[in-house]
């Protein structure tokens, strides 16, 4: 004798429900493995011990450790005394010497030393404090000198670079990600979208307040760039960008107010014939099981 | 009397260019909110994939202008259409036939209002009912706004030589917010108002073959019925 659920069951048991669960665990499985994979392409947490595996995968893995950090007795200095306090304390970013990147990439160093962050870097130094923004960023901050991964695609880079940029710069980062280029370029990896460096200069990291260095930033992908152009807003944002510029403020006022209008309005329509087409049909229900009672 | 002089069972009521055009909006209108959906909504999971399984970011955005450009041209043979058959044809376009608004279609909605709380009867219907002209009005008013804001973000170039720079991102908000209004608009009343009407259900096909039955004919459109009779009479 079969109660519901043992028929029920017994139909389900027959075939088909077992390469259909196999396929599905299956699949789950892949995706773990994948996932977990694509969990150790990232650079781990930087701390003073090296992972030579990651680091001779990494794009700086033919060099030799004294390549950068050069020979260990050239400092004349003695070993640090594992039993003191400060030993491995120091903070690694701040302490290391980042010149020695010049030695092969003399452009970007040049580039860096012309650019928004160097200067933040100085006016730092002369006033001892950073900036709201953080501390300004030297090589190692937004590069990892160790793990940074070679042969990057280029939507690959500009998916890394929104978020090491972001890390300082949260505001900029979800306001591009709301923007078309952010949509295009990280959400969906189109490549011909401008990610962040392609505006604002990879090593130069310009601010594009000047008007004339934001047209010639448009002109690089719309040639036909007006003056005007230039005052499309990228940065929908009101927190940290618009503060200093009162033209933008005022557009993003505008923006912001006719965008809640029309938002307003579309739910005001939708509201009225929602109910109109509910009731009406509610009526016209009633009337038809009325009818044939 | 009628049945006697009479004895057909379907009457014409589209001619087979407006059946053609409809049926261009429905694909037209489906592929544009797949891929303009898709490309707003991309921050989520899914999305990027159906862009990934569809061709990527840069695919989608040219089959959304294609379709735009073709649904748009649609509404221009529309338009080039109503010229001649107002000036070649020397047809009227106001009148009682019309899908101008009037002051019937305001009286009509609230008799009908009237109706669903079950005070007086349903409202007496011309060729069109003002929820058909809202159907009508919502497409050919809302191409417009989709129209000038998609060219604004098609060509942002040409269109901050004449506007400023900002207006560029208030056609965006607009565009997307037309958008979200066409398609709940059109997914939820007007397919409920054809489509899922207990008379009507499973589906209404007078727009796909032109045809309406006599039945329906005199009930959903008695104004339009009676004059007809009259004008044999």
């Amino acid at each position: 004798m079969q109660t519901g659920i043992l028929r029920i069951k017994a139909k389900l048991q027959t075939g088909w429900i077992y390469p259909l669960l196999t396929a599905g665990y299956f699949f789950l499985v892949i995706a773990w493995f994948s996932s977990a994979r694509a969990g150790t392409g990232t650079a781990p947490l930087s701390t003073w011990f090296v992972d030579m595996n990651q680091y001779t995968a990494a794009a700086h893995g033919s060099l030799k450790c004294e390549d950068c950090h050069g020979p260990m007795n050239s400092m004349k200095a003695p070993h640090p005394d594992p039993g003191a306090a400060s030993f491995l304390k120091t903070r690694i970013k701040r302490d290391f010497d980042y010149q020695a990147c010049q030695k092969c990439h003399k452009t970007a160093y040049k580039r860096f030393l012309k650019g928004e962050h160097a200067k933040a870097a100085a006016k730092e130094k002369l006033s001892g404090t950073p900036s709201k923004t953080g501390e300004a960023p030297n090589c190692g901050d937004c590069h990892s000198a160790h793990y940074s991964g070679s042969h990057l695609s280029r939507a690959q880079i500009g998916k890394q670079m929104t978020e090491t940029c972001g890390a300082c710069h949260p505001e900029q980062k979800r306001s591009f990600l709301a923007d078309y280029h952010g949509k295009a370029a990280v959400n969906l990896g189109y490549d011909k979208a401008a990610f962040c460096t392609d505006c604002h200069g990879a090593h130069t990291t310009l601010s594009l307040k000047d008007k004339d260095v934001a047209l010639n930033a448009c002109r690089r992908c719309h040639f036909d760039a007006t003056p005007e152009f230039a005052n499309i807003i990228i940065h929908d944002s009101t927190k940290t960008i618009a503060l200093k510029n009162e033209t933008k403020k005022s557009s993003l006022k505008w923006i912001h107010w006719l965008g809640t209008l029309s938002l307003v309005f579309v739910v005001i329509v939708l509201v009225f014939f929602y109910m109109h087409t509910g009731l009406l049909m509610l009526r016209k229900l009633h009337k038809k099981l009325r009818r044939h009672k | 009397m009628d049945t006697n002089s009479n004895p057909r069972k379907h009457y014409q009521r589209f001619h087979v260019l407006h059946r053609i055009l409809h049926i261009i909006i429905i694909v037209n209108f489906t592929f544009l909110a797949i891929t303009g959906f898709l490309l707003y909504f991309s921050g989520f999971g899914w999305a990027g994939f159906w862009v990934s399984v569809m061709g990527g970011a840069g695919i989608l955005g040219r089959v959304h202008r294609f379709c735009a450009v073709f649904l748009y041209m649609g509404i221009l043979t529309h338009v080039s259409w109503l010229f001649y058959y107002k000036i070649v044809l020397k047809q009227k376009l106001s009148g009682p036939d019309s899908i101008l608004p009037g002051k019937k279609d305001i009286k009509d909605m609230y008799q009908n209002l009237r109706y669903v709380f079950n005070k007086g009867t349903p409202p007496l219907f011309d060729r069109y009912s003002y929820l058909q002209k809202v159907d009508y009005w919502a497409v050919m008013l809302g191409m417009q706004t989709m129209g000038i804001t998609g060219l604004m973000m098609w060509f942002p170039e040409a269109f901050t030589g004449i506007f400023p720079g900002y207006f560029i991102n208030i056609a965006a908000h607009f565009h997307f917010h037309e958008a979200v209004l066409a398609v709940m608009y059109i997914g939820l009343v007007h397919m409920s108002d054809t489509h899922l009407v207990p008379d009507i259900f499973p589906m209404e096909k007078t727009i796909f073959t032109g045809k309406i039955e006599k039945k329906r004919f005199m009930e959903d459109h008695p104004e339009e019925w009676k004059r007809q009779q009259m004008m044999k009479d």
